[in-house]
């Protein structure tokens, strides 16, 4: 069927009763409409009916929150399917994995979907919170909402930590082994926090039980609402953040200093103390279809990437979970990887301290950092010492990161990774 | 009519109100959170027992250093002497490998010498030492609830 003929079928559709019952605008046909669809529907009202210009720039965003979000859904979507044939047994869970691989239909690219889009999810919203902080973007009055973006980077890893544990295979047994002994460095309640995390003294059923319920309902209901609070937040606190923007939002725009020569009302033009003052109507456009159909595209693109990964590359599933004989080395999932080395240094030092700290310092830094000027501008010069100081801490981390990953053999001694590493050494 | 004019004041009654209220919803929220803390820490343990017999004196060889697995400990014989080394490294917990003389960690590279000293690597102390006893039956008798120092011996 041709393009012309299938809109003309959903505009037949449209006119029907039940059509009119469930599309309250239908394809919108004129400026009206095209706010009334973004007003009336459901699903497209989380969104303003038009948007800055700035807004649909790629260099504005590159997407990446938006990306970390379509990510988020997928592994629902995918988890969701999981879940109908996992059970959190250390007798079972390992066997789920091979039946999924080997038995269930579709049931190995769900799995490799699943992981590929955690892995994914993980880096985006990293590479989100970077550019939240080189454009400046948690300045006033969006500081609320880089906290609980802070939070939401931390949730993220949680839900990367607890799955890490569910296939109970050898990586998933010793990387939570490794990670909750960690936590059991913990000033004062430490020890008590490992038990409880666990169930036990160490890591078998009760703690599978525990990651299951926190990997499948609590962690992604905390996740899901906080994801509705920081959108929601987003438009509140003004949209994205824009370098014309007026440093105080209570700036109030006088009708003198509207154009003349526009003929639109003037209840387009927000006043008092709303984050939408100062926002010129010229520089807007509708967000039906401008804004909704480049987030499509970047669904569409997201999806087919994910897709890809899991066709070609499988997830790594290594032997069943031994509980005598840990894999040397050893190794944390990557993003895990500059703390384990940090760790191997010392393990409250590399393993409490530093990452407290680094934790205190993303929820506070939009308190701490007073510069006002700089927003919505990539590599502001007028931050050059929060520009210089946040990329030096992410140098150390990629570095940390890449000695972990590639530079660590056996025992957890130097290799280099294009050299054949010695046998790892085994007990008598 | 006028409405009375606002007042901050807080009278007699409106205080012991305020008081009792905020009193009693921050002793309904504090509880429940306690007793769903206090609901999560199991009361039951399904684990392996930390005490366990570990055979006969005469199954090990003169100067060999047994490791058992599923207790996670080296057993070593010296002489008449028995003692028990924890094989669970002290830094984050995953089971030292026997090398040579001595005790490698394969996690994040802690090495121990034969008496379960820290040679180099992160872990922050020495092996622990279990107590070795002998039961009437004449079997090898290890608590890993006892903690004991490296010099002492169990002669049998």
């Amino acid at each position: 069927m041709s393009a012309p003929r299938v809109q003309r079928l959903f505009h037949w559709f449209q006119r029907t009763r039940v059509g009119r019952s469930i599309f309250r605008v239908g394809l919108p046909q004129s400026n009206l409409e095209r706010s009334q669809a973004m007003v009336s529907s459901f699903l497209l009202h989380v969104q303003p009916a038009k948007v800055g210009r700035h807004a649909l720039r790629p260099s504005t965003t590159f997407g990446l929150g938006l990306i970390s979000l379509y990510l988020f859904f997928i592994l629902i979507g995918t988890g969701v399917l999981l879940m109908f044939y996992y059970v959190p047994s250390t007798g079972h869970a390992y066997d789920v994995m091979k039946d999924l691989q080997f038995v269930v239909s579709a049931g190995l690219i769900v799995r490799n979907m699943h992981r590929w889009a955690a892995h994914l999810m993980v880096f985006f919203v990293m590479l989100h919170l970077c550019r939240v902080f080189y454009t400046a973007a948690y300045k006033p009055p969006r500081e609320f909402n880089w906290v609980i973006g802070t939070g939401l980077f931390l949730v993220t890893l949680g839900l990367s930590f607890t799955g890490y544990l569910l296939p109970w295979d050898q990586l998933a047994f010793w990387a939570i082994t490794v990670g909750s002994n960690i936590a059991g460095y913990a000033p004062v309640i430490g020890p008590k926090l490992q038990f409880l995390m666990l169930g036990g003294h160490t890591v078998g059923q009760e703690a599978l039980t525990r990651f299951y319920a926190l990997h499948v309902i609590v962690l992604p209901s905390i996740a899901l609402l906080m994801i509705s609070v920081h959108l929601f937040r987003v438009r509140k606190d003004g949209g994205l953040a824009r370098p014309d923007e007026p440093a105080n939002t209570v700036q109030q725009m006088e009708v003198s200093q509207l154009p003349t020569n526009k003929s639109y009302g003037l209840m387009e033009l927000a006043r008092g103390t709303t984050p939408q003052v100062g926002l010129n109507p010229a520089d807007e456009v509708f967000s039906w279809p401008n804004l909704v159909f480049r987030e499509l595209l970047l669904l569409l693109a997201t999806i087919a990437v994910v897709l890809f990964l899991a066709i070609f590359w499988n997830a790594p599933l290594e032997e069943l979970a031994n509980p005598i004989h840990p894999p040397n080395p050893a190794k944390a999932p990557w993003y895990f990887l500059g703390l384990q080395e940090l760790v191997s240094y010392s393990a409250f030092w590399g393993g409490v301290v530093v990452p407290g700290v680094l934790v205190a310092g993303l929820v506070f830094l939009p308190y701490l950092d007073r510069q006002r000027r700089g927003v919505g501008r990539w590599f502001a010069p007028e931050r050059k010492l929060a520009t210089t100081l946040f990329t030096i801490g992410l140098i150390i981390a990629i570095v940390l990161t890449t000695i972990g990953t590639v530079f660590r053999g056996p025992n957890w001694s130097w290799q280099v990774p294009w050299k054949q590493s010695p046998a790892p050494t085994e007990g008598p | 009519m006028q409405p009375p004019p606002p007042s901050n004041d807080v009278s007699r009654r409106g205080f012991f109100q305020l008081t009792l209220g905020w009193l009693a919803g921050s002793f309904a929220a504090g509880a429940t959170a306690a007793a769903a803390v206090r609901f999560l820490v199991p009361n039951v343990l399904y684990e392996p027992s930390q005490r366990f017999k570990a055979g006969r004196p005469e199954d090990y060889v003169d100067g060999s250093v047994t490791f058992l697995e599923d207790e996670r400990v080296f057993l070593v014989r010296k002489g008449r002497t028995f003692r028990c080394l924890s094989a669970v490294c002290t830094h984050l917990g995953c089971t030292v490998n026997r090398v040579g003389q001595g005790y490698h960690c394969p996690c994040h590279g802690s090495v121990f010498d034969d008496e379960g000293s820290v040679k180099a690597g992160p872990a922050p102390r020495a092996l622990e030492w279990f107590a070795v006893t002998m039961s009437r039956d004449n079997r090898l008798v290890i608590d890993k609830n006892l903690r004991v120092r490296a010099d002492k011996f169990l002669v049998v």
